[in-house]
């Protein structure tokens, strides 16, 4: 089987600055990453310099994510040599535990840096993650409101706790963690869309027009944003078609869904291929409705 | 009801779905192109969403979307399969029984198909599938031996080949067109290789 350095042609360079960008930018395409990241250690560990320790560390957590338990042991080892007394190696030991459904040993491995150090929240967040893996979603729920009371800034975890909502039904208390990721990251198209997807989902007239602005706003903040752009023209044919609405309303949103079918079929036209069945939207929602549609709750 | 019968593409996509979004919970439409009325043949299936199952607009999106394309394509939507990102628990969520609720209406066999994530490991004897259907206003669990899948061996193997080739990467869902207007969810391509490595003697497979 060829390198990658061989299959590619690149250099050890390269490769080097290859992880450090999917390490930035935190990918996670662990697939690659041990591709890459192992011969990288095999066969050039030694240029490295100070570099190989975290390339250590992301190749370990990307091999356990490919259940290649034999790689992350060897990373682990060698971490564990350089940094004996270190909570964040401990940590990945207890990942390890963690991808061998250890999770009795893991906590308590995460206990005990916790002793040491009250405020690691990378630990306390893995032990709202294993309860993730147990599928005891309502205890992660009330460990993440507890860790966010405390750490009101983190965003990741309001993500995750909106994540969490969302998988238990829960639109209010998901909208709630969305509203404050939009607050602090107000630039951020991807959680407009998804706060207007939430309150879509919650139906009612309030709702929809909600969601309407939301989409809206993720397209302002970016035009080619395809979920926002359908889910502007879903919110306002529904609007439009919901009796309870004044005239002028229901002209008004006749005409931004016009709009966002407009720009659907333009982008289409510009960006779409052959094989894309694209002939077929936009299908208008009336002639739709004898199909297979969730109605939006109460309208 | 009677006989319910899996072919290999539909089986074989939704396998490379579940497979390539494994932290994710994972959804999709099951088609048949046989006439209703007729015996019951799952032919084709499309993969729908990895993120948000239980959001409305893109799910409403996407069934309106796949509906239209079954009838210029001469299939209806029969059925919806769902593998949870949690591998220890194969059971229908709310939001599956929502929408085989809603395909039901419409497809009085209508059946509604969770995958086994523990189930999926090479080597593996039995197919990784829990069907149910609709029996006494609720949804139960069918019969193993009224679900057929023709030439079992040779789907898995075929399987193994689209890994090996690397052309599960072909795969596109509805959520990843929305990511790339470019990428077709009708898999025509994937559709086609799939339809190549399937034995000629089988053409029913």
């Amino acid at each position: 089987m060829s390198s990658i350095s061989e299959l590619y042609d690149v250099c050890w360079e390269e490769m080097r600055d290859k992880l450090r960008k999917w390490r930035e930018e935190n990918y996670r395409n662990s697939e690659q990453i041990v591709d890459v990241g192992e011969e990288l250690i095999n066969e050039h560990a030694s240029k490295l310099g100070d570099d190989v320790w975290i390339i250590y560390e992301q190749v370990m957590i990307a091999a356990l994510d490919c259940s290649r338990d034999d790689l992350a042991w060897s990373c682990l080892q060698e971490l564990k040599r350089q940094f004996p007394d270190s909570h964040r190696v401990k940590r990945l030991a207890g990942m390890r535990l963690e991808a061998l459904e250890r999770y009795e040993d893991a906590n308590k491995l995460y206990d005990s840096i916790l002793q040491d150090d009250p405020t690691n929240t990378v630990t306390r967040k893995r032990k709202i993650s294993i309860l993730q893996a147990q599928g005891k979603s309502s205890e992660a729920i009330r460990e993440l409101n507890e860790y966010l009371e405390q750490f009101v800034g983190d965003q990741e975890a309001w993500h995750e706790l909106s994540e969490l909502y969302i998988n238990e039904h829960d639109y209010a208390k998901a909208a709630f963690c969305l509203e404050e990721l939009m607050m602090t990251n107000p630039h951020n198209h991807l959680y407009c869309e998804q706060y207007a997807e939430v309150k879509y989902t919650q139906g009612g007239l309030e709702n929809l027009e909600l969601a309407r602005k939301y989409f809206a706003q993720a397209l302002k903040l970016n035009n080619r944003n395809m979920r926002a752009l359908f889910g502007l023209y879903m919110s306002a044919s529904h609007i439009a078609a919901s009796p309870k609405v004044s005239a002028k309303v229901k002209k008004d949103n006749v005409k931004y869904a016009a709009w966002a079918t407009s720009q659907i079929s333009r982008a289409y036209q510009v960006r779409g291929t052959q094989e894309c069945t694209l002939g077929v939207f936009p299908v208008r929602l009336e002639d739709s409705c004898h199909t297979l549609l969730m109605e939006p709750p109460l309208l | 009801m009677g006989e319910v019968e899996l072919s290999c593409l539909a089986y074989a996509k939704m396998y490379l779905h579940a497979s390539q979004f494994p932290r994710c919970s994972v959804n999709g439409l099951l088609l048949s192109s046989s006439p209703a009325g007729g015996a019951v043949c799952i032919t084709d299936c499309v993969p729908l969403l990895h993120t948000h199952l239980s959001l409305a607009p893109i799910t409403q999106l996407a069934l309106t979307q796949v509906d239209a394309w079954c009838s210029q394509t001469h299939q209806r939507i029969m059925g919806y399969y769902q593998a949870n990102a949690c591998v220890s628990d194969s059971s229908p969520t709310p939001c599956a029984l929502k929408i085989a609720e809603k395909i039901f209406e419409q497809c009085n066999n209508a059946v509604l198909l969770m995958i086994d994530g523990e189930k999926m490991f090479p080597g593996c004897r039995v197919p990784p599938i829990v069907m149910y259907e609709r029996k006494d206003a609720r949804w139960a669990l069918k019969d193993k031996h009224t679900i057929m899948l023709r030439q079992w061996e040779e789907t898995c193997s075929i399987v193994n080949q689209l890994f090996s080739s690397g052309d599960q990467a072909l795969l596109v869902d509805f959520d990843s067109h929305l990511d790339d207007i470019t990428k077709d969810w009708t898999n025509q391509k994937l559709n086609a290789k799939i339809m190549e490595l399937v034995s000629p003697a089988n053409g029913n497979v």
